[in-house]
């Protein structure tokens, strides 16, 4: 599912107040969730993670290793640099920590958000977050 | 002879739904001979219903959309899904599941017990293969001494996992809430709008035609017409599972099937054609969305349906007239007197 749109949505409407943490947690039996997970923390490294995510999103299932690739080149990235850090596992240490952390949690299921500690799980329109964003940033001492 | 007569045929012309009923507080749960309540198999069934080894990939259990924090239901339009899929309805709430006579917005179960093992096979929801999860639990000793213990002796069945599942789920009981309290004599025990709101209920709103006994529903199935979501008719995964359920319940089109035909795919009968199962109401204010789609986020909406007189072409409601003070009491009612206790919880430790 696409929360991405939402998400950006929330971090226009509280500029400064949001900091969002991104947690991989691609799943076991999917063939390309592992290197698609890759491709993002890739363009990532050159600064284009969101524009990244957004293609992933969009063109899912076609993940493969020369889509990616590809996928890159559309972004006008640095093809060589990306192709060998997917190729590298340059970021397998972080993916793994990541879902390490998720299953230490209980948590298995994508997208699930915390905000503040609130879990929320699955995709939710915008004003879902909005009104425990709100209550969260109304807290005495925010 | 004449006057006995006219009752007859008075009596053939009511409407399905169109008189209203009684509403009734809260009494004891029904537990079938066959399957006694005890605390082990409540606890053994607590297990069970938050243990991921019930789905084929470990992601998922009964409680990923039957959540306690969320009403025993998820809180999303169209329910959680097996990871790639997409389910195609409401996960309803399991708060007062004990009274329903059939389970599933389509009825397709009349029992818990057999209502348990639809979604571990399902493709959309939990993807379990039975025989494997048999053994998947059999290989936990913790299991197979509570197996022996609960059910005499130490044999993993999907009908004992199912039986304990559903002993766990007529635990869940709205208790207490303001309108048991008043029906049981205590004037006080709605608020005063609240009152307002129970009489709009009973009388000019119509809802008690339908929402009547213990959980406020009359176990029947009524084409409303409510909408389909435009978004949801877009998405190719949700057709690939409109058209499996359809397929599975020899919907002979079920190739070409674009919309949720209800009732109509169990019973074959043409009245039952998008007809889904009354809802309880109990709790309502914590199980939003609501409809067998989810289309409506608020209660406000679904007033506003009502009061219009439900969906296009529809023939079981007629516009309601209520005034937007009217439509506030109904709504106070709903939330107040509907809300009982906090249902006590605490999360099992999964062996």
């Amino acid at each position: 599912m696409a929360a991405g749109p939402t998400v950006k949505q929330i971090l226009q409407t509280y500029p400064g107040k949001i900091r969002l943490v991104i947690k991989n947690y691609p799943y076991k039996y999917r063939d390309f969730a592992r290197v698609a997970a890759e491709a993002s923390l890739a363009a990532k490294d050159q600064g284009k993670y969101w524009e990244m995510h957004d293609i992933l999103i969009a063109r899912s299932p076609k993940l493969d290793r020369v889509s990616l690739i590809a996928y890159a080149g559309e972004l006008g990235l640095d093809v060589n640099k990306f192709s060998e850090s997917i190729d590298s596992g340059k970021h397998a240490k972080e993916i793994d920590g990541d879902v390490q952390l998720a299953e230490s949690i209980d948590l298995f299921n994508t997208p699930t958000f915390y905000i503040n500690g609130r879990q929320v799980v699955g995709e939710r329109p915008f004003d879902y977050f909005k009104k425990i964003i709100d209550e969260e940033l109304h807290q005495p001492g925010r | 002879m004449r006057k006995i007569a006219w009752i007859f045929l008075v009596a053939l012309c009511l409407p399905l739904c169109g008189f209203a009923g009684q509403l009734e507080s809260i009494k004891d749960v029904p537990i079938p001979q066959q399957n006694p309540q005890t605390p082990a198999k409540i606890e053994l069934g607590k297990k069970l219903f938050f243990d991921r080894r019930l789905s084929g990939d470990g992601t998922m259990s009964c409680a990923t959309c039957h959540d306690p924090q969320q009403g025993y239901s998820d809180g999303l339009e169209i329910s959680l899904s097996y990871p790639t899929t997409r389910n195609w309805r409401n996960s309803p709430t399991l708060i007062g599941v004990a009274f329903q006579k059939y389970l599933f917005h389509d009825g397709r179960a009349s029992s818990l017990e057999e209502q348990a093992l639809f979604p571990m096979m399902s493709a959309f929801e939990m993807n379990q293969n039975l025989d494997f999860m048999e053994e998947e639990i059999r290989s936990v000793p913790e299991y197979v001494a509570e197996f022996a213990e609960v059910f005499g002796d130490p044999d993993v069945t999907r009908e004992r996992i199912a039986m304990a599942i559903a002993a766990f789920e007529r635990t869940l009981i709205s208790r207490d809430a303001p309108l048991d309290r008043f029906l049981s004599g205590n004037k006080k025990g709605l608020s005063p709008e609240a009152v307002r709101g129970y009489k709009i209920f009973t009388g000019k709103g119509k809802c008690s035609e339908c929402h009547f006994g213990v959980n406020l529903a009359d176990d029947r199935f009524h084409a409303l017409q409510v909408q389909e979501n435009p978004e949801h008719l877009k998405d190719p995964r949700i057709a690939a599972t409109r058209r499996f359920v359809a397929k599975v319940f020899h919907f002979e089109g079920y190739r070409t099937l674009a919309e949720d035909p209800g009732r109509y795919l169990i019973t074959k009968d043409q009245k039952d054609w998008r007809a889904f199962k009354t809802p309880t109401l109990r709790e309502i204010a914590g199980t939003a969305p609501y409809m067998h789609n989810g289309i409506y986020a608020t209660l406000d909406e679904v007033i506003e349906f009502f009061n219009g007189g439900g969906g296009t072409g529809n023939a079981a409601l007629k516009p309601l007239q209520l005034t937007p003070t009217e439509k506030g009491q109904l709504k106070v009612f709903l939330e107040e007197g509907l809300t009982g206790a906090p249902i006590r919880f605490i999360y099992p430790k999964i062996p």
